[in-house]
Order: C-alpha cells, then structure tokens, then sequence
C-alpha cells in the first residue's frame, strides 16, 4: 500500500513504542507485529525500521539487550519510561488528529 | 546467507560518517532479518532462490537502506563531526599525556630502586636499562604511536585525510621538539633523573629535522599511500 509520507511521519515512532511496551522484540518480531497488527495496512521497508529504532534508543526512548538464540545473537529492543512518557504524548496527539479527521468526514 | 551481501551498504554507511561499531549492528541486525524472511518465504513453499529475492524486496534496497540510516545525523559518529578534535587535537594531546607517564613510569622505577631495593650507582642491576627504554619510548615511539593512532582511526572512520595528516605533521614537530634525560653515575651519590619539553625554534638542528622526518616517513607516508590506492580502487 502507497503511503503518504506527510501523514505517517511519527507513525512508525507510535506503533514501535506501542508494541514495544507490551513486550521486548528483537527487529524482525517487530515488523511481523507491525505487519499483523494493522492487518498490513501499513507497510514499512522492513530494513528502514533498524535506523528508526536506533535513533529511538539513542533519544533514550528504548533500550537493547542481547541474547543468544539457536546461536545467532540477536539485540532485543524494550521501551523505557521515557519511551512510555513518548508514547502517552504521541497517542494523545494521534488521537487529536484522528478525531479531527473523523469529525470532518462526519460533516460531509 | 552470502557474508558479502551488505557489504556494499556497509562501505556506503562507514564513508557517510557512520561509526564502524554502529554499522557492524546495524548490518548484523539486517542478516539475521534476512534469514528470518527466507525462512519465513520458505514455508510458504517457495524455493531458495525465490524466498531469497522475496526477502531482499521486503528488506529494501542498498539505495533505500543507505538513505534511510544517512538521514538520520544523529546516528553519525562524533568524529564526523568534530574530525579535527578526533584525528589532530586528542591525538596531540596524547602525546604529552605519553611523555608523562613514561616518565613517571621512570621516576617510579629509579624511586623503588633506591628508596626500598637500597640500589646505588655503583650497583644499579637493570635499572638504567630500564629507565633508558622509557626515554627511548617518550622520545622516539610516542610520536609515532600518536600519528599512527590518528591516521589507524582516519582510516577506519573513512575520515578525509586532512586532519591525520595536520595531526602527524604537529605531533612530528612537537615529539622532535621533546627533551629527556637520565643520570646515574657515580658522581651523584643517588642518581637523578629529569625530563621536559624544550622547544628551540627556529633553530632546528639536523637531530630534531631528522625526528620529524622518521615520524612522518614511517606514520604519514603508509598512510598516504593506501589512501591513494584506495581512492584509485574505488574509482575503477
């Protein structure tokens, strides 16, 4: 599905932080969850999800630890406090705006 | 999965400015992504080849990949920032910091030597030896190991070669400049030992314009040379 750029931008941000809060995943869980969570209604380059979530985690809002799993390391990601604090403003602004749009189209 | 198929993407993100530490994640992380898509086509019943190129679609290409990580400046590396503080200022200030502990490591040695182990002139085991390789360190390998520090890092950040080469040229003349000494003869009941850093110019003696020259000889031009070699190989 085409995606316009100007109304994902931060999306990517929100459903990572969402997802991660629920539980740490390493990039690839990451992605299926994204996949089947928005039933693919969302589809992001899958390898641009690694630059996202390492500047998520240098700005503080996850961290990463590595584990050994049937002997390929692979980096876990989990969301911080200041990840969740992150996640309750970009929801919030999510829902401003979602709510605006619903209203608009109501109105047609 | 081929070892080398990020290693194009790996190149492109190291000259952008990328840390090595961070595009080694990065293209480790992107791997095993990898394998999991080909696993995951595979069960869908598509064959190796097949899975292989679904998952290459599905990761992204180099272009998008390389992109995606460059527009992003704060996953770049402080020395791509502030190359001149990492290839010529720290690097010339370890020079010093060298100096010093080496011949704190000499004070150190004479002090022991004579103070607990009762050593004099007349019978100083080891000791000169000792404290005359630490000399020889500070006076001779410090400013190479300076230079060779800053020219290994260019290198290994893909680092423009300006601010190595403006780092040696400075830690050369700075090292050529620098004055130690050591005495333990019989004339002085416990020895003595001093060090300091002299500077004499525009007086430059054959023996300090020889001290500049190993350096830059031995550090500079090896440098110099792969980086020409290198930047002829990526043009071809």
């Amino acid at each position: 599905m085409a995606q316009n750029s100007s109304l994902m931008s931060g999306v990517p941000e929100l459903l990572v932080l969402r997802l991660l809060s629920a539980r740490e995943m390493y990039g690839y869980q990451l992605a299926v969850a994204i996949r089947e969570t928005t039933r693919e209604a969302i589809s992001l380059g899958e390898g641009v999800l690694y630059p996202a979530l390492h500047a998520m985690e240098n700005r503080g809002f996850l961290k990463t630890r590595r584990r050994t799993v049937s002997g390929r390391t692979r980096v876990y990601y989990a969301s911080t406090p200041k990840g969740r604090r992150r996640l309750n403003e970009l929801s919030q602004e999510w829902r401003r705006i979602a709510g605006g749009v619903e209203w608009v189209l109501a109105g047609i | 999965m081929p070892g080398g198929r990020f290693a194009g993407l790996s190149e492109r993100l190291r000259r952008a400015g990328i840390s090595p530490r961070r595009v080694r994640r990065l293209i480790s992380e992107l791997e095993a992504h990898f394998d999991d898509l080909v696993a995951e086509f595979r069960l869908t019943g598509l064959s190796q080849a097949e899975s292989e190129s679904q998952a290459a679609n599905r990761l992204g290409t180099e272009d998008v990949l390389a992109e995606s990580v460059i527009a992003r400046p704060e996953l770049r590396s402080w020395t791509r920032r502030w190359p001149w503080l990492a290839f010529a200022v720290l690097p010339l200030l370890s020079l010093p910091v060298q100096f010093v502990f080496s011949m704190a490591a000499a004070v150190a040695i004479f002090g022991f030597s004579v103070h607990t182990l009762g050593m004099t002139p007349l019978h100083p085991g080891p000791v000169p030896w000792i404290c005359e390789a630490l000399q020889a360190y500070a006076l001779w390998i410090a400013p190479m190991v300076a230079a060779a520090g800053a020219c290994y890092f260019a290198a290994r950040y893909r680092a423009s070669a300006l601010w190595p080469v403006v780092g040696s040229i400075l830690i050369a003349i700075l090292g050529a400049h620098t004055n130690a000494s050591f005495q333990w003869s019989p004339a002085l009941p416990k020895g003595a030992i001093s060090a300091g850093i002299g500077f004499r110019f525009p007086d430059i003696g054959p023996a300090i314009g020889f001290r500049v020259l190993l350096t830059l000889v031995t550090i500079l031009a090896p440098f110099l040379w792969v980086r020409r070699r290198e930047s002829r190989c990526s043009l071809s």
